[in-house]
């Protein structure tokens, strides 16, 4: 059974329909949340009194993260546990305000703009979506382009993100000054794969990964140069490319160009193997060193992955082939709960989705009194949710924050009324558990683990494996990242190879000629970021887009509580974070656990501050604060 | 001498917009020695770049930046390369490399990551309306020619 807490039951033939006598099917009471630790001053007072190795601790801003983050925990530091959490996304995101009345084509480039990182993978998204509404879809050659494209910005996102975001919290200083005895250890502790990346210790390991100073560093920063250069040749420019548009791209490709991008992307072979090692040393240093660790930033193996890297010959861009060209992507799409593979179809994952805004600074549109949804089904007759994307509609309601009803700007996305992660490291999950992913060449899933046959460039070529950990936490999804850079490569070389076939064939177009279509339409695109989950909405009409909606990545695991009473993920994840660091006193404590456990989700906040109507902007700095509810301020 | 002149900014917010827009406007009129670019890009790629090409002389940016000065203040003057202290050249790094676009942000990080050459000269400008839209105030309308001229003033020997 795919889904326990949705309505949704399967007929012998797979379809899906609506459990049969259920008055209101989707309908739902809420629980009541936890009274907050901090419900009144006076109360965090006397615990403070009592005790005072209970501390709130407030990030605000999270730093080393896109956008604006801020997260609000209780500690107990002499039991070393964290008593309560809140994760806040401190800025309204106004694009789907912003893109109503546009030019579907507008889409495009405007969505782009919701992230300075990875504002490529909206457009391509984007694109997928309108594709979907104008009936059109990419000659191959313009599906490898968006391919290599999509594999080129993640070779530069995720060293971007570990060594110059999280990896920080695993240089000399901070564990210097937050374990000094792990560094001691570190450095006595011989490298076990001082072969791959050169390093004799751990000691040395952290040492270059020192911002501004470190190798590492340095290098990391380099790789991502190598990177964009790549996807200009393609895109134009980076992060927000130029020739993305609905049927493929408007740039031409010849050979030279795919030499050119093999060029850089056989330099990532070499790098992802370093990589691979130094995060595999480092992961097992800390969990030698004390197995606690492995249980910073853990929660269930719950993940979701749109699936993404499109199969040139299968994907035809309508939802009713959804589960046929989706299963032939590179990274299956794929739903894990509790680390088994619940779907791998499409249209299972875009029924299971709702998003939630009981404690979001949002009203709830199903009170709206327009009567039923807009789409009780999908294109292809599958029941949705009111609360689906595409029957959403953002209504932004700001005001003060209160941990038991509203304190977020992140709505409260669930699939099957759970809430999940998704990331780079869902790829290889979801790729690992769908063992009979046969077309890959270079990737081969084996149930429990992914191997990865990586070709020689300066280093010898080399068979990885990552296996998929027994207890999911902050140290395995930054090791799982570090093996997707490998995995990014390779599917990059797989869509090079490609397109020199499709070159020697002749078929060098690049994009189908569209027009917009004036009647009454709707779309989706599935696909992912540098931080997993990417899906955008549309519903368009008259030519112009009537609603679009965007769940991003951090959309899911930045989210609030839900109405059913269970956390985000950042929130579960801090919440079951043991407290490991070292200090003498409690106002030494600096939260490096905590912040290792949020940086390990890559959180990347989609973030403006700007609103377009009609009478031009309405709104701009709407909050950025992490302040107690006793402080009352308003938003 | 090799001078490159350089606006700074994000595009279609009003005043804040006065980098990229000079930039735009003075690039056909470069010459001797003189490039214009539009430099609102994020600052370690700015950084890759400039250590690739061969030496300036000479850098001189242009942007909005506000200080709490009264609205349409236009002040030009040679910056000093102090750099802030290890954390907050991070932090600024970190700003970059996600997206940010600011003077400050490509001064600190520049400065840190290498590239500029050793004449950095700066002509900043208060904004008045920050607002998202094209066009400027009346306040930074009536000193553009100022603005221009300062810039122009900045590349001479």
């Amino acid at each position: 059974m795919c889904f326990k807490n949705l309505p949704i039951e399967f007929d012998e033939e797979g379809n899906a329909r609506l459990k049969e006598g259920v008055a209101n099917p989707y309908s739902y009471e809420v629980q009541e949340a936890p009274t907050p630790i901090e419900e009144n001053e006076e109360k965090l007072q006397e615990l403070l009194a009592r005790n005072g190795h209970i501390r709130r601790v407030d990030f605000d801003p999270v730093t080393r993260v896109a956008g604006a983050l801020a997260f609000h925990t209780v500690v107990d530091l002499e039991n070393r546990s964290v008593l309560e959490t809140n994760s806040m996304a401190t800025l309204f995101r106004g694009y789907e305000v912003i893109l109503k009345g546009r030019d579907p084509r507008d889409a495009i480039f405007i969505s782009s703009r919701a992230c300075g990182v990875c504002g490529g993978v909206h457009s391509t998204c984007s694109a997928l979506a309108l594709e979907m509404a104008f009936g059109i879809h990419p000659p191959p050659m313009g599906v490898v382009a968006r391919n290599i494209l999509l594999s080129l910005e993640y070779l530069y996102d995720h060293p971007l993100h570990l060594f110059l975001l999280a990896g920080p919290d695993f240089s000399e200083p901070a564990v210097r000054e937050t374990n000094p005895e792990l560094w001691a250890r570190a450095q006595g502790t011989p490298a076990p794969r001082k072969d791959v990346h050169g390093f004799g210790t751990l000691a040395e390991i952290m040492t270059e990964m020192t911002p501004l100073t470190g190798k590492l560093y340095a290098e990391a920063l380099h790789m991502t140069r190598v990177a964009r250069e790549a996807y200009v040749l393609i895109g134009g420019k980076y992060p927000h490319p130029q020739t993305i548009v609905p049927g493929g791209i408007s740039a031409t490709i010849d050979v030279s160009d795919l030499n050119e991008i093999h060029l850089r992307i056989a330099k990532f072979f070499d790098y992802g193997q370093k990589v691979v090692a130094i995060w595999d040393d480092l992961t097992e240093f800390f969990y030698e060193a004390n197995p606690q660790y492995a249980d910073v930033g853990k929660r269930p193996a719950r993940l979701i992955e749109p699936g993404q890297w499109d199969d040139p010959y299968a994907y035809d861009g309508t939802f009713e082939n959804a589960d046929e060209w989706g299963r032939k992507r590179w990274a299956p799409p794929a739903v894990i709960v509790d680390g088994e593979l619940v779907t791998t179809k499409l249209s299972q994952l875009n029924m299971g989705i709702e998003e939630f805004v009981e404690h979001s600074f949002y009203e709830d549109w199903t009170s709206n009194g327009n009567g039923g949804p807009q789409f009780p089904t999908d294109p292809a007759g599958n029941p949705l949710s009111p609360w689906h994307p595409w029957n959403k509609e953002t209504i932004p309601k700001p005001g003060g924050t209160n941990w038991k009803e509203k304190y977020s700007w992140s709505t409260s996305p669930r699939w099957d009324r759970m809430s999940m992660e998704t990331g780079a490291y869902s790829r290889i999950y979801a790729n690992a558990l769908a063992e009979d992913y046969s077309h890959l060449n270079y990737i081969e899933p084996t149930g429990s683990s992914l191997k990865f046959n990586v070709p020689g460039a300066t280093l010898p070529s080399a068979e990885l494996e990552w296996k998929i950990p027994q207890t999911w936490g902050a140290f395995e999804r930054n090791r799982g990242r570090a093996y997707c850079i490998v995995y990014s490569a390779l599917i990059a070389y797989e869509n090079v190879l490609l397109g020199l076939d499709l070159m020697r064939k002749g078929e060098t177009k690049t994009s189908v000629p569209h027009e917009v279509p004036k009647d009454f339409r709707i779309g989706a695109g599935f696909w992912g970021a540098g931080r997993g989950y990417l899906t955008h909405h549309i519903v368009m009409d008259k030519g112009v887009i009537e609603n679009y909606q965007i769940v991003t990545p951090s959309t899911w695991m930045a989210s609030p509580s839900d109405p059913f009473g269970n956390p985000g993920p950042y929130e579960e994840a801090v919440a079951a974070t043991p407290v490991l660091e070292n200090f003498e006193k409690p106002e030494d404590y600096k939260g490096i656990d905590i912040l290792r456990a949020i940086r390990s989700f890559d959180p990347c906040m989609p973030c403006t501050t700007h609103i377009h109507t009609d009478s031009r902007v309405i709104k701009r700095e709407v909050v950025t604060c992490a302040c107690g509810v006793e402080d009352d301020h308003d938003h | 001498m090799r001078v490159l002149v350089g606006g700074v900014g994000y595009r279609f917010l009003r005043d804040g917009s006065i980098g990229p827009w000079l930039s735009d406007r003075l690039a056909d009129q470069a010459d001797n020695g003189i490039e214009v670019e539009d430099l609102s890009y994020h600052p370690v790629g700015l950084s890759q770049n400039l250590q690739e090409r061969p030496p300036y002389d000479r850098l001189v940016l242009v942007a909005a930046v506000s200080r709490g000065r009264p609205p349409g203040t236009v002040e030009a003057y040679r910056w000093d390369g102090e750099l802030p202290g290890r954390d907050a050249i991070q932090a600024r790094v970190s700003e970059a490399v996600t997206g940010v676009i600011s003077l400050d942000n490509l001064l600190i990080v520049c400065g840190a990551l290498g590239g500029l050459p050793d004449d950095v000269r700066v002509v900043e400008v208060e904004p008045a309306d920050e607002g998202w839209g094209e066009g400027f105030s009346p306040e930074i309308e009536a000193r553009l020619g100022e603005v221009e001229e300062a810039v122009w003033s900045s590349t001479r020997p």
